[in-house]
């Protein structure tokens, strides 16, 4: 599962890093995780990929093209988003670095330290 | 009956007093331990207590000295009120551990499901550092770090971080989040919120919630500054913190992040590991004792002034 998980953030990359639209069999040929994948695996990756809506495709002949919906940039300013928004015990889940506060208060602790900086 | 009301009456002063003492233990991690060894201690004492009272002998063969007090004592109230007081605490405490339980359980449960939904954005969106707690790197400018639990548990850091800080003060912050990974903190935050939760009576129960969260970011920053300095870890909180979501402001960690500035200031060198070890075994064992420990205190003291020539 775990494996399946790292091999969708590799299949994005290689999207990502493209820039363009791209079909299973050129996705499959730049993918480099140091192991030989098979088609049909990185097939079902992408399928999944399309079904939870980080991959748009359009058929172009016998096979799908590919797009990334969002960019990089895009996704983790969704994530972020998502993971800060989440209020009450969601955002329990996670340890945060410095979990504060408005602009007003981080004035005052700037200017508290200023403060004793300047008496030093 | 009187052993029991002294255990309870010890368990009461522990839980009631123990916080005010307990926040000024210096080392963090010592705090936590005896904390978190204070809350079993209290609960195992009243449990104690509620047992002695099923005792016909009371457990007292060895304060034989006492007997004669005892029996003036003792006569206060019949076997019956004991027996009676005894079943209704036993019950209310076993359908109070029972909430913990259930409680405890469905909290975890929750969190690590939480955990495993951002993990599932995060893992596609982010960049990875492997390691023994991988480094999920998102493309995004605001500086922000934070670990996220899990098997194995994640550190989530913005390429603002790069923007904002200097080189060492990155490092510092992703060994402050790493500590919080090693340490379990998640473990101990929730074990916290859960024992506040449930247990809302005493201060040592009420307030563990918040104290745990405090005394595991003070741990955190111990171990950021063991590796890069007290200025480094200061300047990249204070940095950090001007960055924080407004959503996500509570009083709370606004307090935690005075606390912690306080403390950085004072640079307090990080004790060794021997030392830290050696501290947590005696704080642990000085706060599994202190309950029984008061309640000795409370009968010597009832006795004496029940029993003055006895």
């Amino acid at each position: 599962m775990r494996g399946l998980g790292e091999l969708e953030a590799a299949v994005m990359d290689v999207l990502w890093h493209a820039g363009e639209p791209l079909r299973v069999r050129q996705v499959l040929e730049r993918l480099d995780t140091g192991k030989d994948l098979a088609y049909t695996t990185v097939m079902t990756v992408m399928d999944n990929l399309h079904r939870k809506e980080w991959l748009t495709r359009e058929r172009d002949g016998k096979a799908y093209l590919y797009a990334a919906t969002v960019t990089r940039a895009e996704a983790a300013a969704n994530a972020v988003r998502e993971i800060l928004s989440a209020s009450g015990d969601p955002q329990a889940a996670l340890l945060h670095f410095a979990q504060t506060a408005s602009d007003e208060e981080s004035d005052v602790l700037r200017k508290a330290l200023r403060r004793k900086a300047s008496k030093n | 009956m009187i052993v029991a009301l002294a255990l309870l009456l010890g368990s009461a002063l522990v839980g009631w007093l123990a916080p005010r003492q307990l926040v000024r233990l210096a080392d963090p991690v010592v705090a936590l331990v005896a904390w978190l060894v204070s809350v079993v201690a209290v609960i195992a004492t009243v449990a104690g207590a509620m047992f002695l009272l099923f005792l016909p002998d009371h457990g007292l063969g060895a304060l034989t000295v006492f007997h004669h007090c005892w029996d003036s004592l003792q006569h206060g109230s019949g076997p019956t009120v004991e027996a009676v007081s005894g079943l209704t605490g036993a019950a209310l405490l076993t359908a109070l551990l029972a909430r913990v339980a259930v409680v405890g359980r469905r909290t975890a449960r929750r969190r690590a499901h939480e955990g495993r939904q951002h993990l599932d954005v995060l893992r596609i969106a982010a960049r990875r550092d492997p390691g023994p707690h991988p480094t999920l790197w998102l493309e995004h400018d605001r500086p922000l770090a934070f670990s996220l639990a899990g098997k194995p548990g994640v550190v989530v850091a913005t390429d603002g971080l790069h923007r904002h800080l200097t080189p060492a003060q990155v490092q510092a912050v992703l060994t402050h989040e790493r500590a919080h990974l090693e340490g379990r903190h998640h473990l101990l935050v929730t074990i916290g919120d859960v024992v506040a939760a449930t247990l809302p009576f005493l201060p040592l129960f009420k307030r563990a919630a918040i104290a745990v969260r405090e005394f595991v970011e003070m741990a955190a920053d111990t171990a950021a500054v063991r590796a890069h300095g007290a200025e480094n870890v200061r300047v990249a909180l204070l940095r950090v913190a001007g960055h924080g979501a407004p959503g996500a402001a509570l009083a709370m960690s606004r307090d935690a992040v005075e606390t912690r500035l306080a403390r950085l200031q004072q640079r307090r060198h990080a004790p060794s590991a021997v030392r830290r070890l050696l501290s947590c075994g005696l704080a642990g064992a000085a706060a599994m004792a202190l309950p029984a420990i008061a309640a000795v205190g409370a009968l010597t003291a009832l006795m004496l002034l029940v029993c003055p020539y006895g």
